[in-house]
């Protein structure tokens, strides 16, 4: 059913799906939350898979991931030694502190909503409406992820490249 | 204040073979006029042959759901002096098949509706068939539904929903809102069934709290909060 709609999508016009998801504008803060979820859990899931093959030729050498002939193998391990020393890659993991500290307090925040923690309960609606789900107390959490994004990465490019040391 | 306004409106017959265009009309306008007046307006003097839906005027019968200026509304219940722009831009809504213009067909919308047994369900029959007393509820029973039921089946929820847009076979929220309101009424006795519905792939898990269909909301139903209360219903019972 998932490659059915999957299937389904990719029919449909792709870059409105992918503008929809990715342009939130003119929409709630629980709106950006979920876009900025989405696309945080996605780069996320790559840096893991590029952390895994770094991480094996750190451990293992240039044998570790080993794809015949080997001088390809060899040429992937320089080119993975150049990466590491590249300050480049330090600003990128910065940024996957950042994604990852909001992801997961997000999430926490997404957990406690999906199940009604946060939000207020059902009332008699009357003009101008109130949207219940719109809490302070849920919103306070996205911002509070934000905040804690934003110093994950102060203080990884501060341990990494030490900019914030005088 | 405006005397004029420009409407930049989406023109599209999937009969013509031809791609979408925009045109632009040059509308008067007055204080207190609406969105739908100036596609009236449009449609009286300038082009007749521009299709748009509406019935009540009044954004009771849900009828004129658009995409204006980017966000789901009821061109009826939407004041020209409150966007506060020299040009509106009117769409159909998203997530909808085009029959024409701002005309979207609203079958699929409507078929999730019944999907989810929008009425009471009561096993006693003979008391259904020879009604011999009323069933009583208290405000705290109404409360835990009024909200919902306030539904005019619009459809706005459903074309602000990115779950929607990203995968149709979702329920979406106004089913999901509808199936809530249905199982909080303490005198329906088919929770067992919707509660079937709702927890299947296409139901309430696919919701993520983008909370854009409250937003867009014009009754107040806040489709977000019943769908996340649904959710706490059929994992926990509660």
């Amino acid at each position: 059913m998932i490659i059915t709609s999957i299937r389904r999508t990719s029919r449909q016009n792709l870059s409105k799906v992918l503008t929809t998801m990715l342009v939130p504008s003119r929409y709630t803060i629980e709106r950006w939350s979920y876009t900025l979820q989405r696309v945080s859990g996605v780069v996320v899931m790559l840096y893991f898979v590029a952390h895994v093959i770094e991480t094996g030729y750190v451990v293992g050498g240039p044998g570790v991931w080993y794809v015949p002939p080997y001088e390809v193998a060899q040429r992937s391990w320089e080119t993975v030694k150049a990466s590491l020393k590249d300050p480049v890659f330090d600003v990128g993991l910065g940024i996957i502190g950042l994604l990852v500290t909001f992801h997961t307090i997000n999430g926490v925040r997404l957990t406690l909503t999906h199940f009604g923690y946060t939000l207020k309960r059902p009332h008699r609606p009357e003009f101008p409406y109130e949207v219940r789900s719109f809490t302070n107390f849920q919103r306070g959490l996205f911002w509070l992820s934000i905040s804690f994004a934003v110093f994950s990465m102060i203080y990884a490019l501060d341990t990494l490249l030490g900019v914030f040391r005088a | 204040m405006r005397n004029e306004i420009i409407l930049k409106v989406y023109r599209f017959d999937p009969t013509s073979g031809k791609p979408p265009t925009y045109k632009r009309y040059s509308v008067p306008i007055t204080e207190r006029e609406t969105v739908l007046d100036a596609l009236l307006y449009v449609k009286e003097h300038q082009d007749a042959t521009l299709s748009l839906r509406f019935s009540c005027r009044m954004a009771v019968c849900g009828s004129c759901g658009m995409l204006i200026d980017g966000l789901p509304r009821l061109a009826c219940y939407t004041q020209i002096s409150e966007l506060d722009t020299d040009e509106i831009e009117v769409r159909p809504m998203s997530n909808y098949p085009i029959v024409r213009d701002l005309v979207v067909d609203m079958s699929g919308f409507f078929e999730k509706h019944r999907s989810v047994m929008p009425w009471l369900i009561r096993r006693d029959v003979r008391e259904q068939n020879q009604p011999t007393k009323q069933y009583l509820q208290s405000d705290e029973q109404l409360l835990e539904y009024l909200q919902f039921s306030y539904c005019i089946k619009c459809g706005l929820c459903y074309a602000a929903c990115p779950v929607v847009t990203a995968m149709d076979e979702f329920l979406g929220p106004q089913a999901l809102a509808q199936l809530y309101r249905y199982i909080r009424d303490s005198r329906d006795e088919g929770a067992t069934e919707r509660l079937k519905s709702a927890g299947e792939f296409n139901g309430v898990w696919r919701c993520h709290f983008a909370g854009s269909c409250s937003q867009v909301c014009p009754k107040g139903v806040d489709p977000a909060l019943a769908i996340q209360l649904l959710r706490r219903r059929t994992l926990f019972m509660k």
